[in-house]
């Protein structure tokens, strides 16, 4: 009992949360009050509903605040909770945990990646969503489009000319603005929104791309 | 084949609340080594011919056993679970429709999991099942979410 209480009079790790992109799932965390440096710490994860902690070796005596659990953690079927303790010159501080994580739920989405093209008088925009964080290069790619069938995109079309925007809101892919002023530049900006769960991105940087020069406009030149 | 609409974004929003809540409805279930829901049987393994059976069960289970027990000292928590159990009451009269027009047959394997999931609920004391279960709501949204959609493609 002597031995915890030395132990576990090291201030607590702060603010132990989960930080989520695309599934990719980091354990992050602030060092505890008052110490400088030299602080290390330890890790160790649960999966919710299953019998024992799991330790994490690749964050054992590390000294940064942050522990990549994307592998641990990748199954988006399951919930997780994770956990850090802190030591310092023999000192320790107790096992501080997370809030329980779904990643399902709980992940960020980047904006969608936007390509367009123009004719004469209509702009052609292709998005793609952004892949499921996977454990390497090699392993199949998993398009979050998978992973949240009824994903939308929220696309804005500005008349970079007039300053009139337009706005869609699609599921395919491939959206095709007809009737627009050749010789024009538009730009283009796409958000990904997923109604249920409810998740959305922000907006992608704008794209801009003229129309082409009408055939009247052509001759004149 | 049973057809039952339910806003599944309403529910979430209550949930989503529930959870992000200052005392989180997860943050009152201290046991994380045990599961109503996903284990040791997951949800994620119903066959798509038992979904319907599973689905009229868990609203039977959560409008009878789970949201009578979860008065907490919060009443935005209480107004939100309340919201939650009157959409899954309407959706238990639809479901208890079809089963009664045979459209929401109950396999062996359905029968099987439920039976697993009480045990797990009557393994904890009332009140602990109780905030376990609505704590575990996402775990059920999610997975009829990802049923309804695999009976679309």
């Amino acid at each position: 009992w002597g031995l915890r209480v030395l132990c576990c009079s090291l201030p607590n790790p702060r603010n132990v949360h989960f930080e989520s992109i695309n599934m990719k799932n980091v354990l992050h965390w602030s060092a505890p009050e008052g110490t400088g440096h030299g602080v290390l710490y330890k890790v160790k994860y649960l999966v919710y509903g299953v019998g024992k902690w799991i330790r994490k070796p690749e964050c054992r005596n590390i000294n940064r605040t942050w522990c990549d659990l994307s592998s641990e953690t990748s199954d988006y079927e399951e919930q997780y909770y994770a956990s850090v303790k802190a030591f310092l010159n023999g000192m320790c501080s107790d096992w501080i945990e997370t809030t329980r994580f779904n990643p399902l739920t709980d992940t960020k989405i980047d904006p969608p990646m936007v390509s367009v093209s123009s004719t004469e008088k209509s702009i052609s925009i292709i998005l793609t969503a952004p892949e499921k964080w996977k454990k390497s290069p090699e392993e199949e790619s998993v398009s979050l489009l998978q992973v949240y069938p009824g994903l939308q995109y929220n696309v804005s079309v500005l008349n970079k000319k007039t300053k009139k925007r337009w706005w869609f809101s699609i599921s395919n892919t491939t959206l095709v603005v007809p009737w627009l002023e050749p010789g024009t530049a538009y730009c283009v900006s796409a958000q990904i929104h997923v109604t249920t769960p409810l998740l959305h991105s922000g907006f992608s940087k704008e794209y801009c791309i003229a129309t082409l020069k009408g055939m009247s406009d052509e001759a004149m030149t | 084949r049973c057809r039952v609409s339910m806003s599944m974004t309403e529910i979430r929003l209550g949930f989503t609340a529930i959870k992000a809540s200052i005392v989180s409805i997860q943050a009152r279930d201290p046991i994380k080594t045990l599961s109503i829901l996903s284990h040791p049987q997951s949800l994620h393994k119903v066959k798509s011919s038992d979904r319907c059976c599973i689905t009229h069960h868990l609203f039977n289970f959560y409008v009878d056993k789970v949201f009578k027990h979860c008065k907490t000292e919060d009443s935005y928590i209480n107004r939100k679970i309340s919201s939650i159990a009157n959409s899954f009451l309407s959706m238990k009269k639809k479901l208890r429709q079809c089963h009664e027009q045979n459209k929401c047959m109950c396999g062996e394997e359905s029968t099987e999991k439920f039976k697993q999931i009480l045990a797990n609920y009557e393994g904890l004391n009332v009140t602990s099942a109780a905030i376990k279960s609505l704590g575990e709501l996402d775990i059920l949204l999610d997975w009829m979410e990802k049923s309804q959609r695999a009976e679309h493609v």
